[in-house]
């Protein structure tokens, strides 16, 4: 089988002060390629922190989390940041679409790093765009758009760079139910068309029954 | 991400107007202070060359007066021998060794032509020679021609000189030119002494009665002191020599200061007036450079500001994909561009300066009567994109900071700002 992820004895500390607090304290967790896994669990027990460290966001204190073969916590900030850009997509709850670009823009933006032509990267934005149906929105800004065209948006911008792997912290979170839906079919119908691999964190299981697979985590623990 | 620069900028226009003031600023001052050297240096290097800089006077010195010599004639010191003469006209580097010698101070000069006897002031030499005062005009000639450079036995005549005898029209003084006057020296002490002397030409000044060579000054200096070798003890009074070129004249001057003797030359004048040029330029240059530096605060401020409330942005580029590298640059860029559009603004108001004080100081000229023109400020294609580099550097330079910060942020915490 094909393991795009796979976290071994994954931990995380983080310094409050003086205090120490364990977000992770040894997660185990694999995902294969073309699979479509939420990550559930109550606030505070790790899910958003996992999601980071898989997408190179931040370093793990402790085990090993590899991605296609590349171990994140020991790579050098080089390597993360070009992690961040080939290898994976973030879509946030609260969508972090920048206000001044119009869609087509902020979905062009990461190819901006990647050095791709200005006008190649706005036809791949387009096109993107068309595929998940705001074909009519191309020059508007966030703030002209609905809660759901703007995950939609962020979405297309997830995809633009071709990455391997979608991992989307609640996407659902600041959306309507029946909004909400609508972007979780977007998922699937992503994963099962195109092949992405997604990883979801959610604490809505509605959202999470789109899933193959669902993972639940407790106090920095997987949950079996 | 130029594009992207200026759209931030966009964002805070007038946050941006006001850190690019500072810069604007600096650079009308720097570029006022330079084009200002510029025009100035260009022109009174203009002036001057046309002025005669490659001439040089030579004065003998004299003896500090006391209480004993007060009243007597100074003596001198450094002479101005007639060694020194053959030495400078031997020199590759002179064109043209003149030795004048004056007529007596406090002698009384007659000139007699035909009956006629009328006392006249006497020019010892060519009187074309010496620094071309735009404020004076030579004397022209009526008729005959101008005194040859010591030519003994002949004397040129002006036109007033000649009416006060009687001679006032054309024809006479063409008739004067040829015939034998006498130039008659009286001494104090009672008797006279007549030198003749033919007349070579009739110029039209008011400066002088009777024009003539060295060789026939020294003889009425002689007779006057009652000194037949008067050359040897006094030496001549003073020596101009022409340079071969304005460097040559730079060099000729020192030796010649080093050896004590007294030396007059533009080029005195001119280093004088690049000295203080230069002490303008040091002042003009300090406020800029003052202006300059508190600019560059401003602008570090505008950036810190600016990566603190973009914070959240910053943590979005990271997350798609930007490496501290790119926030970098683009922060830098932002900074730059400050730094460039105010300088564009000082280097548009300093040449919109130039100009209105260009046609200020004409008019005052002109009203003053001063016969001077030019361009006093000058702002040349080379000083604009000087200005233009420099202060984009000095907006780079006050990103750098500020860049680095927002190259430094966590993408996490950065994404949780609010």
């Amino acid at each position: 089988m094909d393991v795009v992820v796979r976290a071994v004895g994954l931990a995380r500390r983080f310094k409050m002060g003086n205090a120490f607090v364990d977000a992770l304290r040894g997660v185990d967790l694999s995902i294969e390629r073309g699979e479509f896994v939420a990550l559930v669990g109550p606030s505070g027990s790790g899910k958003s922190t996992v999601l980071n460290l898989i997408g190179g966001l931040d370093r793990p204190t402790g085990g090993e989390v590899w991605i296609d073969g590349v171990e994140l916590g020991a790579t050098d900030e080089r390597t993360l940041t070009r992690h961040r850009r080939e290898h994976v997509g973030f879509v946030f709850q609260t969508f972090n679409l920048l206000p001044r670009l119009t869609a087509v823009e902020n979905v062009a933006l990461p190819l901006m790093f990647s050095g791709v032509p200005r006008r190649q990267r706005l036809d791949r934005a387009r096109t993107l765009l068309e595929s998940v149906g705001l074909g009519q929105r191309l020059t508007h800004r966030p703030g002209q758009l609905s809660g759901g065209e703007q995950q939609r948006v962020a979405i297309a911008r997830a995809l633009v760079g071709h990455p391997a792997l979608l991992l989307a912290d609640e996407p659902t979170g600041n959306l309507d139910t029946t909004t909400g839906a609508e972007i979780m079919a977007l998922l699937r119908e992503l994963n099962q068309e195109r092949g992405l691999t997604l990883l979801v964190v959610t604490h809505d299981p509605e959202a999470a029954s789109f899933a193959d697979r669902i993972v639940k985590l407790r106090d920095g623990r997987v949950e079996t | 991400m130029l594009r992207t620069s200026f759209g931030n900028l966009g964002r805070h226009p007038v946050r941006t107007v006001l850190s690019a003031i500072g810069v604007t600023v600096g650079i009308l001052t720097i570029v006022t202070m330079v084009s200002l050297g510029v025009g100035v240096q260009k022109e009174i290097l203009q002036q001057f060359q046309g002025a005669g800089l490659e001439k040089i006077s030579v004065r003998p010195v004299t003896e500090e007066p006391s209480a004993y010599t007060a009243f007597a004639e100074p003596k001198r010191t450094v002479l101005i021998t007639p060694e020194l003469v053959e030495e400078m006209q031997a020199r590759e580097d002179v064109v043209e060794v003149l030795p004048r010698v004056s007529v007596p101070w406090g002698a009384t000069v007659y000139l007699q032509v035909g009956g006629g006897e009328f006392s006249v002031r006497v020019y010892v030499g060519d009187s074309t020679w010496g620094f071309n005062d735009p404020f004076t005009e030579f004397p022209r000639v009526l008729a005959g021609r101008e005194l040859v450079e010591d030519s003994p036995g002949e004397v040129i005549l002006s036109k007033d000189a000649l009416e006060t005898l009687g001679y006032d029209e054309q024809s006479d003084w063409e008739d004067v030119i040829g015939q034998e006057v006498h130039l008659v020296l009286k001494a104090p002490r009672g008797d006279s002494a007549s030198f003749p002397l033919v007349v070579a030409g009739v110029q039209d000044t008011t400066y002088w009665g009777a024009n003539i060579g060295v060789t026939d000054a020294l003889a009425l200096k002689s007779w006057w002191y009652n000194d037949p070798d008067i050359l040897e003890h006094e030496g001549y009074d003073m020596l101009r020599i022409k340079a071969a070129s304005i460097n040559d004249a730079a060099q000729i001057v020192g030796e010649l200061q080093e050896q004590g003797f007294e030396v007059e030359s533009l080029r005195l004048l001119l280093d004088n007036i690049n000295r203080a040029m230069v002490v303008l330029q040091t002042m003009l240059g300090s406020i800029g450079a003052l202006a300059l530096l508190v600019a560059s605060i401003g602008i570090a401020n505008t950036m810190i500001m600016s990566v603190y409330e973009r914070t959240r942005e910053i943590g979005i580029l990271k997350a798609v994909g930007a490496s501290p590298g790119d926030i970098r640059a683009l922060f830098v860029a932002e900074s730059a561009l400050i730094g460039l559009v105010g300088g564009l603004a000082g280097t548009i108001l300093g040449w919109l300066l130039g100009l209105g004080l260009n046609k200020l100081i004409l008019a005052i000229l002109r009203w003053q009567e001063v016969p001077v023109r030019g361009t006093f400020f000058a702002v040349t294609g080379w000083l604009v994109l000087l200005a233009l580099a420099f202060a984009t550097v000095v907006g780079l330079l006050s990103g750098l900071y500020p860049a680095a910060r927002a190259a430094r942020l966590d993408p996490i915490e950065a994404l949780r700002y609010e």
